[in-house]
This record gives C-alpha cells, structure tokens and sequence, in this order.
C-alpha cells in the first residue's frame, strides 16, 4: 500500500493528464446518457452500441471520400435521426410501463446493434482518423497530445453548447419543462411527444461525438463501447444520473481516479483497475444514493 | 390471481412436463442430451433470476458472476489442494486437501453463493433501480479481473480442469445420463421450493414490494429484510446452476461466464415471462437453442452468418417486449385459454 | 392447490422410479469395430474456431483450411486416387465464439454427431486446454492446436493424444531475448504484456533469452481486456527511460499501445512486436494513427512465408494459394489475408498426417505418424523443417525474424531454433 518513495511530480502530472483524457471519452457518453434520463426517464443501455455504429457510419462516409467535418456533420445528423426513430419506434409504445421493461428493451437493442455491427463491418481493427494531429506538446516534463485536448475541448464545448440550448432556447426549455413535468406541459401546449423524439435525438447525435472522439485512441471494434459504457455508467451515475454537470465531473474523476489508484498503489496494480474504481463507485452510491450533483429523488407511492 | 382454469389441470401439465423430462433420454443422442442438460442449468439460474426480477422487481445484470463463484466453489472443492498441485497450480492455503465428490459440492457451491449474494443485498438496498443495474453489471465485468487476481484460488487465467465427471456410488449409467438427471432432478427440486416460496408469504411480501415499496411498508412487509433475502435465494440459484455447469463442462476459467451471459440470462428471463415460473423453461429453451439456429434456421434452408445469432436474439427479445409483455408464458396462457375454458365447460 | 401439490408429489415418485429404468442403457460406445469417421469413402475431422465476437479475424483460418481440403479432395494425388488414399476430407468447424465453455460443448458434438475421426487444429490455448481430458480419455488425436502455448509439447506423457503445431510463445520470446543481447547489448527494455497465460509465456521466454542480461528489463507492465486507455502504463514506461520496447499483446491492443506511446510523446529506439499481432493490418493502422516511425523497422518473427512480402510475389507456392483460395475458397476470400495462408500451410501438414497414418487409418497410427514427422512445408520459410520424435513433441520450433519497412515483414538473419 506505500506509496513508492519515488512520487515524481511530472509523472503524477503525466498520470492526471491523460487520465483527464480519457476521462473526456466517458464524460461525453456520460452525457448522452443523462440527456436521455433527463428527458424520458429512462437509462439507455444501448447508449454505447449506438455510437459505435455511428462511428462505423463515419467511417464508412470517410472512405468514400468525404473529408472529415463534412463526415462529422453527416454522422451527427444520420444518428439524430437514428435516435428520434428508435424514440418513436421502439420507446414510444412502452413508455408507460415500469421502467425495469424500458430498461430491458434498450437492452435488446444494445445485443441487436452489437451483433449488427459485427456483421457489417467485421472484427479487424480500423484506424479512425481524428481531426486534430497526434503530435504533443510538452508542458513541464508533461507531454499532453494535441488530440486529447482536442477530445477534451470538444467534450467542454458540448456541455456548454447543451447548456446555452437547454437555457436559452424555446425549445431547450419545452424540453425541460417535459421532463420535468410531462402533463403540465402538455396543457401548455407543448407537443411533449416529439420533445422526447428530440432528447433521444440529441443523446444519439452526442453519442455519436464521443464514439468519434474514442475511437481515434481506442480504434474502431464493433466493442469498442462495451466497456467505455461501463465508465460512462459510472460517471452519470457518481455524478448523479440527471445532471450534466455531473456527468462531466464524474466522467473526469474516474480517469483520474483509475490512473492514480493503478499507479500508485501497489495492491491494486494495472489488474485491479477498474474492480477498484467500481467499488469505490458502490461506497460513493451507498453513502449518497442519488450522486454528487443529483438531485433527491421524490420516490412514487 | 388463478390464471390457469384449474389446479387440476395445472396439476396435469406439470406431470406432462415431468413426463417428458423424465422420457427425453430415451428419444434422443447423446449429443442432444448434453444440450437439454445445459436446458435444465439455465432453468434453474432463470428461476433464480426470475425470483429477484420478476417477483421482487430488483435487477440483476450480474448473475453470470453468481454462476462464476458457484462454479469456481464447486471446482475448487472437487480439486482440493491435491488437484490443484497435480494441475500443477500453487493451492491457497484455504482449501481443503482433499477433493470432494461433485454431487457434494453442488448444495456447498449454493449455499456459498447465497452468503455472498445476502452480503451484496445489503448495500443494493440503498440502491435505486438503475444504480442497481450498474452494479450488478460492475460486478460481472470486474469478475474476470478479480478471479485472475487471486491465481491461488481460482487457476488464474487459464483456469481449472476438472477431473472428467462420472456417474458417482458406481452407478452402471452413462456420463450424459447421468449429467442430465443430476441437473434435472436439482432444477426439480428448485422448481417446487421456488413454487412454495412465491406461493406463500415471503412471495406475497416480494410482490407487495415490487409493486409499491411504500405500501408494502405500510402493510407490514420490511423491504430491508425481504430484498436481501431475495438477492440472497436468487443467488443461491445462480451458484447452484454455475456448478453443474462447472461439473458438466468440466473446466472453468474467467472467460467461461462472460459479461454476455449475464446479459443474455436477463433477456431470456423476459423472454420466458417475467414473475412466470413455466415462462422460465421457455427462456432457458431459447437460451440454449437460439443462438444455435438463429445462424441456420432449421425449416427456412437460409445460412445466415455466425453474427447473426445475437442479432436475432436482440430482435426476439425487442419483439417480447414491445408485443407480448407478459413473454412466451402469457403468449402460451393467451392461447391455451379457450382450450382450458372449452375443456372446463365440458366437464 | 393441494390437489396440484399431491400431483407434483406422484410425479416427482414416478421420477423417482423410472430413472432405473433408464439405467439398464448403456450408450456409451459399445467397443466400434471400425475407426470412428473413417470410412471407405471419406475421413471426417473437425474443429473449434471464433468465427464471430472479438476474435472472430481468426475466422480465416478453418475457411483457408476448407479451401486446400476441397482442392485434395478434387485433385489426383500421387498415388492416382483423389482425397487421402481415395478417401473424402470432410471437414467439420463450429463457432465457439472464443468461449471455452462453448468449445466443450461443441467438441462434444464432433465427438457424438459428427462422429470426428480427429480433432484438428482448434483455436485458442484455453480453449483447448478444456476439451484436452475429454479428448485424451476417449483416446481420440488433438493435432495441430492453433495456439503457441507451451503445454502441448511439455505435457505429452500426461496427455499423448495431444500435439501442438506453431513455434511456441516461450521459444518466440526467447528469440527476441538473444536477438537484443546480440544487437543492443546496452538497450533498457520495457515489456508490456497482456495479464494471462499467453502474455506471461512470451515474458518467460524473453527473460530466458536474455539469460544473464535480464536486469535489462527496467519495466514490466501488464493490462486487462477491460482497460479503456493504457496511457497510465505506458507513462510509466516511458519514465523508465526504456529505449528498447518490447509489445506482448494481442492485434487490437497493440494498435492501441502504439498510438498511445505516440499521444506521450515516447519513441523507444527498437520497438519488438510479438508474431501474434504482427499481422500487414495492424501495422497499417498504427501507420495511419501514429506514424510510420512506430512501424519501419519494428522487429518481429515467423515461420511462414509472408505471401504479401514482394519477395514471393513469384514463389510458386504462393502463386498456387493464390490460386487455390479463388477457385476453392469462399467467395471474396482476400488472398492477402495471413489467415487463409496460415490455414493452407496447416491443411498442407494435416493431409500429410493423414497419409502416414496408413492405409487403414486409425487414431492410434495417426497419433504415431505425429510422432515422426520429418518434411518441408512448402509453405514456411525455406530452411524449416516440420520435425518430431518420440522425445520431441514440438513440430516447429525454427523461426526466423522479420522487420517491417515498405509496408510488410521481411525476414532476416539465419534460422532460430527454438528449443
């Protein structure tokens, strides 16, 4: 458990840096993930799959030629309407049921689209190209890639602009309105409906962003979300499952976290990574059920 | 609820299905057999399953993992340290010196798991439903990680060979045989515990609780001890299940129960019919025989790809979902009904 | 209910009653009078192979197999007759999806339906290490596992039914240990390895190889099949100042660590790729992700020829796979896949076995035709020979480097011998 005597600054610095990074990749699924509970209540366990397939669509735009930003664009807006078709099609019919069907039903997409991609694309590893270079800058004995900051300026960039949307826009405040009380909205006029249509939009476009993002580092694999899903999991759920803010300060800490704890303490070493984290996850649930920006949960008689 | 017409008649089909369990060996390869024994394995970790989802509306997306410490429970105990040094392994200190018959080890690898199970209900109490998914799911993907970590225990990565499995006491019957009834006559005995439980007041209690934790308080039912005390059958199950599946594949590693498996038990507990303890035999039906002919099927002449199985096993279970939501169980109810009722009438 | 109850109890008595019955059947093989999968006609074998999830690019291999089976079983061989002896290969695969559960389950089919003469080459070490008893007591032949551990030689006195193929990891690790002793005396080495029994074989090999020199391993650092990012080792790894940097992982991990050195800013001098990921692929997507300095001049081995590598765009044996896999091979098979080449080269050493086990084949005399097989496949580097003895249980055990530069391997250097 000692902590090796030889603590270098610039190697814990190192550590915390490309823990940040790839903490950027769980915090934009994180994202997703809460745009959909805040919107429609219900945890998507095919978040993940959902953005590996998109980026296997940008991938295959890419190679027929289309330079990367036109591509990007494309993909956000084939997975925004892939999203708002899933919301109309598969959720929409269950959406008054108990939320463990819901639940299970994104479950059933999340073993189809896996299989799916599979099937397309095959199991090879693909190289996915990434808008910014792979070079990096070296900060006080720190090298910092210029990708990762592109990653985690583009995550940044996310939640802000989500931020302006929900805050400042009609539509971003019908859309809470929704979530936060569906009958009253509708009384209101708003078509609440299509504004859950939106969310799953939104979290699929947004998943599709982090799926771009990873998988310059983790490489295109019909798995490649898998696990990343997992962390982003525990990112939404740590920072507290219905809020942004949460999500990305969640998603930040575990990177960090995980790479601290396999660095530096011994016992836990490269093996026990992420058994730790998730522990350390259970403790944080135990102690505050609802996370660490969540608010409290009004539970229903 | 009597959904069936009559507990006579309920009475029959259950004799009908014993009989056929009973008979099958007769009318099927060897090859076949091992399959329905694997039939039998799943039935008893999805009446375990259904237990904690389908009655007391807790979800688990770790049961795979369950499965994975009864396995590892029964293997270790069939080895003893002895095994594990002819094996070539370096044993922990913990286990016994001697191996154990495999039929012994089945309650021990239950009763173990159930422990542990119980332990993991007490901070899942506090846990709402969907932290309670996450965590279950953590604990079937950290599983692999942790079993290699304790090489002493567990055969580390490459895992544990067990001696080949025989009929025990020098019974004069085949291997398959008696793989098949050992694991049908266990999931017999489970079947009728699960039906006492979920018949009597502790299911009453379970229900009460998934159907509005409050009310249930207010009747009396402590959530707290009820919960857990699912989680902890619910567990038992599963460590029963993962050593006949041990003892029957006779090997295990970390690799043997896979975060899928978890994943695909949920899915074919719903499949069958959530709190349907007849729907279960239908999901571990489709459990074992849907991956295999989703890639063939049999009367359509296609060859699909190998992806295909979980495709369409995604499919089958968005299918269930949307349009039958009570699964196969209610879908089987719905079309026997008129029969029942006309049979009902006559008599 | 009580009525159900009593029901319940009758059944569960006739249960009880009729599983005697059941007894009195003995369907365990009732002493065969011929060899199971042979025939006059056709010689059945099978095997177990990931053809979808995460492993499935080995997928090619058992479909490069079918090809060169399907093209004997079409040609006349040397004695006149078409197949083995004017025996059909029929050849039998099922997906295990890479799960040794699975793979038992699936052997136990080619045992009981299938009725496989031999189980030939199935893939992955666990995965035979967990149909190896069930094969070795119903004393059916385990030839040719597709997998480099070192068991299946080591081991053969526990299991003689058993036998490996490929250079093992141990012998491969050990290659790359002498090769740094003799070319960079001085180099720091920094190991990363997959954390299982594949990864630890290589490890031991290359501390082997090194001998006396192993204290120039300054860092060893493992990682997990669920890690995401393994910027947190490899920092390490580059803080131990290593310029030598030797990578022990599998195809998509090592894209990964490669990218991943590249993102820190870390450029080890030598960079060793273990033959596994080694593969025209990989070494593409490292290119395009962190640059062709990560890949030219990389170091790695093999034992077969590199049907890619312009050096046998003319060797006729080449030419023939080309060939064979278009006219034979599933449709859209890319030739330039080593998979379907590494089939061809294992289906040419199973037809050979089938021949030396006789006229009259049994699993008996093919297990003893693995024990004294002494040729050259065509399809490995000239110079190997596939060799075994009674003492001897490893069939490849020669292999030569190779360094990547104009986008493939090309061998170097003389023949290693592995053991």
């Amino acid at each position: 458990m000692a902590l090796p005597l030889a603590v270098v600054w610039s190697q814990v610095a190192q550590q915390v840096t490309s823990g940040l990074a790839a903490g950027a990749i769980y915090a934009s699924l994180a994202l997703a993930l809460v745009l959909i509970y805040q919107t429609t209540n219900v945890v998507n366990f095919a978040q993940g799959e959902m953005a590996t397939f998109t980026t296997y669509i940008a991938w295959t735009i890419m190679n027929h030629g289309v330079a990367y930003w036109p591509a990007f664009v494309l993909t956000l807006l084939i997975a925004f309407g892939g999203g708002v078709t899933v919301e109309r099609v598969l959720i929409r019919p269950v959406e008054h049921r108990p939320e463990l069907v819901i639940v299970i039903l994104t479950i059933g997409m999340l073993i189809a689209i896996n299989g799916l991609t599979g099937w397309i694309w095959g199991p090879e590893v693909k190289a996915f190209d990434s808008p910014f270079p792979n070079r990096s800058v070296i900060v006080g004995g720190v090298a910092i890639s210029i990708q990762d900051i592109g990653t985690f300026c583009v995550c940044l960039g996310t939640v802000v602009v989500l931020w302006l949307f929900f805050r400042f826009t009609t539509l971003g405040l019908a859309m809470r309105s929704v979530a936060f009380n569906p009958d009253a909205s509708r009384l209101m006029g708003v078509r609440v409906g299509w504004m859950l249509a939106l969310g799953w939009g939104f979290a699929a476009a947004l998943g599709a962003v982090a799926g771009m993002m990873a998988a310059p580092t983790v490489f295109l694999d019909p798995d490649m979300m898998l696990v990343i899903l997992i962390y982003a999991f525990a990112a939404a759920v740590l920072g507290g499952i219905d809020s942004p803010v949460g999500a990305v300060v969640g998603g930040l800490l575990l990177g960090v976290v995980i790479n601290l704890l396999g660095s530096y303490v011994d016992f836990v070493g490269q093996e026990l990574r992420l058994p730790t984290a998730l522990a350390v996850l259970l403790l944080v649930l135990v102690i505050r059920p609802r996370g660490l920006f969540g608010r409290v949960v009004v539970r229903r008689v | 609820m009597r959904r069936w017409a009559s507990p006579v008649l309920q009475g029959l089909v259950l004799a009908a299905a014993v009989v056929l369990i009973v008979l099958l060996p007769r009318f099927t390869s060897e090859f076949r057999l091992g399959q329905f024994t694997y039939v039998g394995i799943y039935f008893i970790a999805l009446l375990g399953l259904n237990i904690l989802t389908g009655y007391n509306g807790q979800i688990s997306l770790g049961h795979a993992a369950f499965m994975a410490i009864g396995g590892y429970t029964a293997a270790i105990l069939i080895l003893g340290q002895k095994g594990f040094e002819l094996a070539g392994h370096d044993p922990a200190q913990v286990i016994p010196e001697h191996g154990m018959r495999a039929l012994f080890t089945i309650p021990i690898a239950g009763l173990v798991t159930g422990v542990i199970g119980y332990l993991f209900g007490l901070p899942a109490l506090r846990l709402a439903a969907v932290s309670l998914a996450l965590a279950t799911l953590a604990v079937a993907v950290s599983f692999p990680a942790l079993a290699k970590r304790f090489e002493h225990l567990t055969g580390g990565g490459g895992g544990l060979s067990l001696p080949l499995p025989h009929a025990p006491f020098g019974w004069d019957i085949s291997t398959p045989h008696w793989l098949y009834y050992e694991a049908w006559v266990t999931a017999a005995i489970l079947f009728v515990v699960a039906w006492l439980l979920v018949r009597g007041r502790v299911g009453r209690a379970w229900r009460a609780i998934r159907d509005g934790e409050i009310a249930a308080v207010s009747s009396g039912v402590s959530p707290a001890v009820y919960k857990t005390l699912a989680f902890g059958i619910s567990a038992a199950y599963a460590g029963v299940a993962g050593a006949l599946f041990a003892i029957q594949v006779s090997y295990i590693n970390p690799d043997t129960f896979p975060v899928t498996l978890s994943i695909l038990l949920l899915a074919s507990v719903v499949i069958g019919g959530l709190s349907s303890l007849s729907g279960v035999i239908v999901g571990a039906l489709v459990l074992e025989f849907l991956p295999i002919y989703a890639q063939a099927p049999p009367v359509l002449h296609l060859n699909f790809a190998k992806q295909a199985g979980p495709v369409v096993f995604g499919f089958v279970l968005m299918v269930i979902v949307l349009l039958v939501p009570g699964g196969m169980a209610s879908l089987i109810r719905r079309i026997t009904r008129p029969l029942t009722a006309a049979l009902a009438r006559k008599a | 209910m009580n009525r159900a109850l009593l029901a319940l109890a009758a059944v569960l008595a006739a249960l009880a009653v009729s599983i005697p019955g059941a007894f009195g059947r003995t369907l365990e093989t009732a002493t065969p009078t011929a060899t199971p999968g042979v025939t006059s006609s056709s010689i059945t074998i099978g095997g177990t192979f990931p053809l979808s999830g995460p492993a499935s690019l080995y997928a090619p291999i058992p479909r490069g197999m079918e090809a060169y089976f399907n093209w004997i079983n079409s040609r006349k061989g040397p004695d006149g007759r078409k197949g083995i002896r004017g025996r059909q290969i029929v050849w039998k695969y099922y997906d295990d999806g890479y799960n040794p559960a699975q793979t038992v389950q699936l052997t136990n089919k080619l045992i009981l339906e299938d009725k496989i003469f031999a189980d030939v080459g199935s893939l992955g070490t666990e995965h035979n290490q967990a149909i190896r008893p069930l094969l070795n007591d119903r004393k059916i032949p385990q030839i040719l596992v597709a997998t480099g551990a070192s068991y299946w030689g080591l081991q053969h006195k526990q299991y003689p039914w058993t036998i490996g193929w490929q250079p093992d990891y141990i012998a491969e690790g050990r290659a790359y240990g002498l090769w740094i002793t003799k070319n960079a005396a001085n180099a720091k080495i920094a190991v990363f390895y997959q954390n299982d029994d594949y990864g630890k074989d290589y490890l031991r090999g290359l501390k082997i190889g090194l001998g006396a020199k192993k204290s120039l391993i300054v860092s060893e650092q493992s990682y997990e099949a669920t890690d995401t990012s393994y910027a947190s080792q490899l920092a390490r790894q580059k803080a131990s100042g290593a310029n030598t940097w030797v990578l022990l992982s599998i195809p998509t991990p090592t894209v990964r660590a490669l990218a991943t050195a590249k993102a820190l800013n870390w450029k080890p001098d030598t960079i060793v790729i273990n033959s596994v990921s080694a593969i025209d692929s990989v070494m593409a997507a490292v290119a395009s992700r962190a640059g062709p300095e990560y890949v030219n001049g990389a170091i790695s081995s093999g034992y077969l020829k590199n049907n890619n590598n312009p050096k046998y765009s003319n060797d006729p044996i080449v030419r023939r796979y080309q060939a064979l896999l278009a006219q034979y091979g599933p449709s859209g098979a890319d030739s330039k896949n080593g998979f379907y080449f590494y089939g061809f080269a294992k289906a040419y050493d199973v037809v050979k076995l089938l021949y030396n086990a006789g006229k009259n084949p049994t699993r008996a005399s093919l297990i003893k035709a693995t024990q004294s097989m002494n040729w050259v496949n065509p399809y490995m580097i000239k110079g190997i020979k596939v060799k075994t003895s009674k003492t001897d249980h490893f069939p490849i055990s020669q292999l030569k480097l190779a360094r990547y530069g104009n986008g493939t391997f090309s061998e170097f250097g003389p023949l290693i011998k592995g053991r």
